[in-house]
C-alpha cells in the first residue's frame, strides 16, 4: 500500500470511521462501581460454570472506558471533530487447563468476545450485558476446546509443546480513573488549522492533514485468578501528514509525530511550528529530488531512523507468539543464546520507564492487558540473543510472561513491544559521526555514502486500525560526498537483502539516544510504543530504486497557484 | 533565507488576487453560500482547464457534497450505553468523457469520494475539491478504456439507447436543515423507555435507541445547475430479545422514523407502545407453535402489508439499466413486464415526491430536486393492476430516454433510481372489519376452524412477528409463532390479493435514502403459512443476574 493511500485512509478512518460523541459525559471521580459490578458478576459465573461440563479454568473481564476526541484538519480547515465516549468489555473465558486450553494454535486470535457496557453505572445494566456475552463466550469456548483436543490427537506432535496459558501470581493495583485532559478546545481547533495551513504554501504538497488525539483510556481488569486492576494513562497525540507525487509516479510521504501525557507536557507551539514546517519543505525537496541509484556502499542512520529501524526489524521478531506459530518466518527462534547483533549493542524492551532523557515515553504502562505488572525485558545483551516478548502464552524455554502481553481493546493479547531501547558500548560523539562515515567513504573508495534521515516503519504512519507489514520505507536519504560538496537528497530509496544482515555491519554508534513515538499496529491491534536508539554507522547498507506507481500527480496546479507558478517561476529567474 | 520569505509573501499576494478574481466570475449563482461558492470555483476553474496531454477532456463535471450530521444514542435497563454524534463532509465527484450517447461512466469511471472540510473555508474546501476532480477525471480515462475493451467482447442489441440523458438545467437552492430536537431530553427518555424493560427479567438483552440525521447537500454540475436541500430524520425505537424454553428465539422492535421533531411521539405514548411490546415477550413465549402447514386465507395489516411490499415491489419498479451487453430492459423483475398485470386490476401504484402528508403523517420522501439536480416528478408506476413506467435516474433504459428525478444517492454510492413516497391504493377499499369478517367468510366457506392475521412481520426477511390465528367459531385471536410464508412472491401479489383495506399505513424509511411506503391492509385467498425451521439454540448456561423492579 502506498504511503499516499495510507494516509487518505487515515483521513476517511478519522473523519467517519471512528465513533465518537461531542460532549462527553465523563465522570471524574474513580468508579468502583464498574469494578464492583465486575468482581461480583465474575465470581457468580466462576461458580454457577463451574459445574459446567466441561467448566471453565480461567476467566477474565477487561473493561475500558474512553472519553477522547479527534480533531482533524486540512489546508486551514477543520475536516473532523470526532468525541468518543464508550465503554468496552473484553471476555476471556479458558476451558481445559494450562496446559491445553480452547485458545491453542489458531484458535487464539478469536477467543474473546467484546461488548459494548452501559456508561451509567447501574450495576444490574452493566451485570446483565457482562452474563450475556460471558454465557456466549463460555459456550464459545467449550466448542472449540472438543475441538482442539480431537485435532491434538490427530495431529503430529507440535515442535514446541509449551503450554497454553502461564502460571503467574495475581496482581491487586487501585490506580485513579483518569479524567480527559482539561484544554481549550477553540484555542486548539485554531492551532491544528493554523498548522495545517503550512502545508497549503507549497503547491508541491497533494494531501496534507494535522490532527489532534486525546485519549484517556482508563482500564478496569479482574479475573478468577484474583488479579484486580485499575489503571489509567492519558495520551495527547499531535499528528502531521503530508503527501505529495513525484512526476514519474512516485508517492511521498512526511509525517511527525508529537506525544506527550498532558497539554503542559506536549512540545511548544513554536517547535511544532517549526517541525511541521520542515516536513512540509523536505516534501518540496522530495518531489524534485532525483530518484536514488543501486548503491551498495556506507551509509549512516540518524537516531530516529535507526529507533524505527530496530522496531520494526528486531523488535517485531521478537515477540513470543512469532517463535511458536507456524506460519511465522521464526527468524530467533533457534538463536537463544547466540550472537545476532555486533557485540557492543544491546536491547531492552522496558515499559517502566516513563521518560528517557527528559523526552516522555509512549510505551510505559503500569500493568499489561493481561494483568501482568510491567518491567523490564533484557532482549539482546551484547549482542546475545537473551529472551522474547512474552504474554502470558509461554514459548520453549520461557514458561512465563515477562509483562508484555498488550492488545487492543478486542483483541487478544500477544507480547508486543512497549520501549525498545537500544544501547551501544561503542560509540564518538555525535559530532564525530559524519567524519567517521566520510572516513568509511574514502576507506572503500565509493563515490559517496547515504544517510538516513528518517525511516518510516508501520508506526510512523499508523493510526488505529491501520494494517501495516513490518515494512521499511525510509523516507529522507541524503549523498554524502567525500569532497566536501553539499549532501544531494535522493528519494525512492529501498533498502536490498534481509535487513538483519544490515544490522550485523553496524561499525559504531553515536551517544545521545533519540526517541520516537508513535503507534504500533499488529495482530493484537494498536499499541502506544516508543523506540531509542543512537544513530549508527553502517559499513554497508544495499539499496535500489523503490518499485513504484504509475499514477501521475495532479494536472492541475492546487487551487490558488494558477497564477503563482508563473510568477514564482519569473521571481526565481529574477534572483538569480 | 530572505528570497524565500519573499516568495511566500508573493504566494500570498497571488494568491488573494485570484480569490478577488473568482469573487466576481462565480457569484452570479452561488447565492451566496460559501460552500456552493467553492464548488462553482473550482468546477469551472477544472472545466475550463482540466486536460491530461492530448487525451480528451471531460465533457461533464459534477461536485455532490454531503453534510452528514449524525447523532446515535441507545440505553438499555435505564442506562445509556451508546452516545456518539459524527460531523463530515464527503464529496463526490464525476467526470465524464465521451459523449452523452457513449461515455466513460463505466467501472473506475463512476466518481470518486473525498473528505471535505466542515469548516466553510473556501481554499480548503476548494483544495480537496481540486484532489477529487483529478481522481475522477483519471478513474474516466480508465473508465473509457475499461468500456471499449467491454464492448468488444458483448453484442448490444439496443445501441440506441443513451448513456446520459440530457436534462434542463435548474438552480433551486432551498434551506439547510439543522438538528431540532434537545438531544439531552431524548436521552433521558431513552432511560425511561429501556427502563420499562426491567418488567420482564426473563428478557436476554433489550435496547431504546434513537439515530436522529441531518442530510445537507450541495450539487454542481457544468450544465449550470446549483442545487441546495436539507433533510432531518428523527427516528426513536425499543426492541428486546428473549428466549422460549424451547430455544428458539424471539425478537421484537418498535419503532418511530419522521420528518419533523413535533411528530416525535410523547412521552405517555412511548411508555404505552414500550408496555405493549414487553407484554408481547410473555404472550410470545406461551404462544404455542404452527406445527402444521397451511394454505388458505389471509389478511395482512397495513404494517405487514408495506414490509411485504419493500421486499417483493421495490426494486423491480426501479428502471436500473442491466449489465453492458444485457438486452432486459432493466435489471429488477418485471424487466419483461412493461404494459402487463403484476398487481390486481383494483390497484394503482404512484411514486410521489411532491406528497407531503399522509393522515397527518410527515412523509420522509418528499423532495423538489433528485441528487442528479433533476426537478421530481410524480410517477404512476402501476395503474389499474399495470405497470406503465419505472423510476428513472439520468441512466436511460429502453423506451425511457429522460430522467423522472428519481436519480438519488443513498449516503456517498453512486447515484440510482429509488422510490420517494410509493403509495399503494385499491378502488373499492373497504375497513379493516370489513376485511377481517371477510377472511372469516372465505374460512368457513372452506370449512377451516380458523384463518391467520399478520401484524407485524420482521425486518429484511419477512417474516411474521406477531402472527394470529382468527377463530371462525367466535372471531377470537391467538397468538402463535415459530412460522414463515413459503412462496411469497410477486406471482402471488399478482394473483392471490382479493381485498384492500381502505386504510394508509406509512412506513417511513431512513435507507438507502429518506422514503417512505404507504399501503392498505390486504386480503389473500392463499397463502402458504409453514412451520420454520426453527434454530435452537441452547438456553443459558447459568441464570441471568437479578434485575431490581423498574423505574429509577
Amino acid at each position: 500500500m502506498s504511503a499516499s493511500r495510507l494516509f487518505l485512509f487515515g483521513m476517511c478512518l478519522a473523519a467517519f470511521a471512528l465513533v465518537g460523541v461531542a460532549a462527553a459525559e465523563q465522570s471524574s471521580s474513580p468508579d468502583p462501581v464498574l469494578l464492583q459490578t465486575m468482581q461480583h458478576e465474575l465470581e457468580r459465573a466462576m461458580s454457577s460454570l463451574s459445574k459446567a461440563d466441561p467448566a471453565p479454568y480461567f476467566i477474565s473481564y477487561s473493561a475500558i472506558e474512553q472519553s477522547g476526541m479527534v480533531l482533524v484538519a486540512s489546508n486551514g480547515a477543520i475536516v473532523a471533530n470526532v468525541g468518543r465516549h464508550d465503554r468496552v468489555a473484553d471476555i476471556s473465558v479458558r476451558v481445559g487447563d494450562r496446559g491445553l486450553d480452547n485458545t491453542h494454535g489458531e484458535n487464539h486470535m478469536n477467543e474473546i468476545i467484546s461488548a459494548s457496557l452501559p456508561l451509567d453505572d447501574r450495576p444490574d445494566a452493566i451485570a446483565r450485558v457482562l452474563w450475556l456475552n460471558t454465557d456466549r463466550m463460555y459456550k464459545k469456548a467449550a466448542q472449540t476446546y472438543v475441538e482442539v483436543k480431537t485435532n491434538s490427537k490427530v495431529r503430529a506432535e507440535e515442535e514446541d509443546s509449551s503450554a497454553d496459558f502461564s502460571d503467574e501470581k495475581p496482581q491487586v493495583y487501585a490506580g485513579q480513573a483518569g479524567p480527559t485532559p482539561k484544554f481549550d478546545q477553540r484555542e486548539w481547533e485554531d492551532r491544528v488549522r493554523r498548522y495545517s495551513l503550512i502545508f497549503a504554501k507549497y503547491p508541491e504538497i497533494d494531501n496534507s492533514s494535522v490532527m489532534l488525539v486525546i485519549d484517556s483510556p482508563t482500564r478496569y481488569f479482574v479475573s478468577s485468578e484474583g488479579t484486580r486492576i485499575v489503571t489509567s494513562r492519558p495520551l495527547i497525540r499531535v499528528l502531521a501528514l503530508g503527501s505529495t507525487r513525484s512526476e514519474d509516479g512516485m508517492d511521498l510521504a512526511r509525517s511527525e509525530t508529537f506525544d506527550a501525557s498532558s497539554f503542559d507536557k506536549l512540545a511548544s507551539d513554536d517547535v511544532m511550528t517549526a517541525k511541521i514546517e520542515k516536513i512540509a519543505d523536505d516534501l518540496r525537496k522530495l518531489k524534485n529530488a532525483p530518484a536514488v541509484e543501486p548503491y551498495s556502499g556506507p551509509a549512516l542512520l540518524s537516531g530516529r531512523a535507526a529507533a524505527v529501524f530496530f522496531h520494526e526489524v528486531v523488535g517485531h521478531r521478537l515477540e513470543g507468539q512469532r517463535q511458536r506459530g507456524e506460519n511465522e518466518g521464526q527468524t530467533f527462534t533457534k538463536r537463544l543464546n547466540q550472537p545476532v547483533l555486533p557485540s557492543f549493542l544491546s536491547v531492552e524492551d522496558d515499559p517502566t520507564l516513563s521518560t528517557l532523557g527528559g523526552i516522555e515515553l509512549s510505551g510505559k504502562y503500569e500493568f499489561d492487558e493481561e494483568g501482568q505488572k510491567s518491567r523490564k525485558a533484557d532482549l539482546i545483551e551484547n549482542g546475545v540473543l537473551k529472551q522474547f516478548l512474552l504474554s502470558r502464552m509461554p514459548v520453549k524455554g520461557f514458561p512465563h510472561s515477562n509483562g508484555h502481553g498488550r492488545a487492543q481493546e478486542g483483541a487478544m493479547p500477544v507480547g508486543r513491544q512497549g520501549n525498545l531501547i537500544v544501547r551501544s558500548s561503542k560509540s564518538v560523539p555525535d559530532s564525530d559521526l559524519r567524519q567517521k562515515l566520510i572516513e568509511e567513504i574514502k576507506k572503500q573508495n565509493k563515490a559517496y555514502g547515504l544517510y538516513f534521515e528518517d525511516i518510516a516503519g508501520g508506526f510512523t504512519l499508523t493510526l488505529r486500525n491501520m494494517p501495516q507489514a513490518f515494512q521499511i520505507m525510509p523516507l529522507m536519504v541524503w549523498k554524502v560526498f567525500p569532497d566536501g560538496r553539499p549532501d544531494e537528497l535522493v528519494r525512492g530509496v529501498d533498502i536490498i537483502g534481509t535487513p538483519l544482515a544490515a544490522l550485523n555491519r553496524i561499525i559504531l554508534t553515536g551517544q545521545k539516544q533519540d526517541v520516537f513515538n508513535g503507534e504500533c499496529g499488529a495482530e493484537s491491534g494498536s499499541v502506544p510504543v516508543s523506540a531509542a536508539a543512537p544513530a549508527m554507522l553502517f559499513s554497508e547498507i544495499e539499496v535500489q530504486k523503490v518499485a513504484q506507481g504509475h499514477e501521475r500527480p495532479p494536472v492541475l496546479p492546487p487551487p490558488g497557484f494558477d497564477k503563482v507558478e508563473r510568477a514564482a517561476e519569473s521571481a526565481k529567474q529574477e534572483a538569480h | 533565507m530572505r528570497r524565500f520569505l519573499a516568495s511566500i509573501s508573493l504566494f500570498i499576494l497571488c494568491a488573494a488576487a485570484v480569490v478577488l478574481a473568482d469573487d466576481k466570475l462565480s457569484s452570479a449563482n452561488d447565492h451566496g453560500d460559501p460552500v456552493l461558492k467553492a464548488m462553482l470555483s473550482e468546477l469551472k476553474r477544472s472545466q475550463e482547464n482540466l486536460r491530461l496531454g492530448q487525451l480528451q477532456r471531460p465533457y461533464y463535471i459534477d461536485y455532490q457534497v454531503t453534510e452528514l450530521q449524525d447523532y446515535i444514542e441507545g440505553a438499555t435497563l435505564g442506562a445509556l450505553r451508546e452516545d456518539q454524534t459524527n460531523i463530515g463532509r464527503l464529496v463526490r465527484v464525476v467526470v465524464r468523457i465521451g459523449d452523452y450517447k457513449q461515455d466513460s461512466y463505466f467501472g473506475e469511471g463512476l466518481g470518486t469520494l473525498e473528505v471535505v472540510p466542515i469548516d466553510n473555508n473556501e481554499m480548503a474546501l476548494r483544495h480537496q475539491l481540486w484532489l477529487a476532480t483529478d481522481k475522477a477525471y483519471k478513474a474516466a480515462l480508465s473508465g473509457l478504456t475499461e468500456k471499449q475493451a467491454a464492448l468488444k467482447n458483448v453484442v448490444v442489441e439496443h445501441d440506441d439507447i443513451a448513456d446520459f440523458s440530457q436534462e434542463k438545467p435548474i438552480d433551486a437552492v432551498g434551506d439547510l436543515a439543522q438538528l431540532g430536537a434537545d438531544l439531552g431530553a431524548w436521552k433521558q427518555s431513552l432511560r425511561a423507555t429501556s427502563d420499562y424493560f426491567r418488567a420482564d427479567p426473563a428478557l436476554e438483552a433489550s435496547d431504546a435507541l434513537l439515530h436522529f440525521r441531518i442530510l445537507n447537500r450541495y450539487y454542481v454540475n457544468t450544465e449550470g445547475t446549483v442545487t441546495r436541500n436539507g433533510k432531518a430524520m428523527y427516528s426513536y425505537s425499543f426492541s428486546g430479545s428473549a428466549q422460549a424454553n424451547d430455544g428458539t428465539y424471539i425478537e421484537r422492535s418498535h419503532g418511530y422514523s419522521v420528518a419533523n421533531p413535533a411528530e416525535l411521539p410523547k412521552p405517555e405514548e412511548i411508555q404505552k407502545d414500550a408496555k405493549k411490546l414487553v407484554h408481547s415477550f410473555v404472550e410470545l413465549r406461551d404462544a404455542p407453535l404452527v406445527e402444521d402447514d397451511y394454505r388458505g386465507p389471509v389478511l395482512f395489516s397495513g404494517d405487514a402489508a408495506t414490509a411485504m411490499f419493500e421486499n417483493l415491489i421495490v426494486r423491480n419498479v426501479l428502471g436500473i439499466r442491466p449489465e453492458l451487453g444485457n438486452p432486459a430492459r432493466t435489471s429488477g423483475d418485471f424487466a419483461t413486464y412493461y404494459k402487463s398485470r403484476v398487481l390486481p386490476d383494483f390497484f394503482s401504484v404512484v411514486d410521489n415526491p411532491h406528497a407531503d402528508k399522509i393522515q397527518g403523517v410527515t412523509l420522509l420522501g418528499n423532495y423538489d430536486v433528485d441528487d442528479e439536480g433533476v426537478a421530481a416528478k410524480p410517477v404512476t408506476l402501476i395503474e389499474k393492476g399495470v405497470l406503465v413506467n419505472y423510476l428513472l435516474g439520468r441512466s436511460p433504459i429502453r423506451d425511457f430516454d429522460h430522467s423522472n428525478g428519481h436519480g438519488r444517492t443513498a449516503l456517498a454510492a453512486a447515484p440510482r433510481p429509488q422510490i420517494s413516497n410509493l403509495i399503494f391504493s385499491a378502488a373499492n377499499a373497504v375497513s379493516f372489519d370489513e376485511l377481517k369478517k371477510k377472511l372469516i367468510q372465505m374460512c368457513r366457506d372452506q370449512g377451516r376452524p380458523y384463518g391467520y392475521y399478520v401484524e407485524t412481520t420482521a425486518p429484511v426477511h419477512v417474516a411474521p412477528r406477531l402472527l394470529w390465528r382468527v377463530y371462525v367459531s367466535d372471531g377470537h385471536m391467538e397468538l402463535v409463532r415459530g412460522a414463515f410464508f413459503n412462496q411469497l412472491d410477486t406471482r402471488v401479489l399478482r394473483n392471490n390479493i382479493v381485498a384492500a383495506g381502505n386504510d394508509a399505513y406509512v412506513y417511513n424509511r431512513t435507507d438507502p435514502s429518506p422514503s417512505s411506503i404507504v399501503a392498505p391492509s390486504l386480503l389473500f385467498d392463499e397463502l402458504e403459512i409453514q412451520r420454520a425451521n426453527r434454530t435452537r439454540e441452547k438456553l443459558p448456561q447459568y441464570s441471568a443476574p437479578a434485575l431490581s423492579g423498574a423505574g429509577n
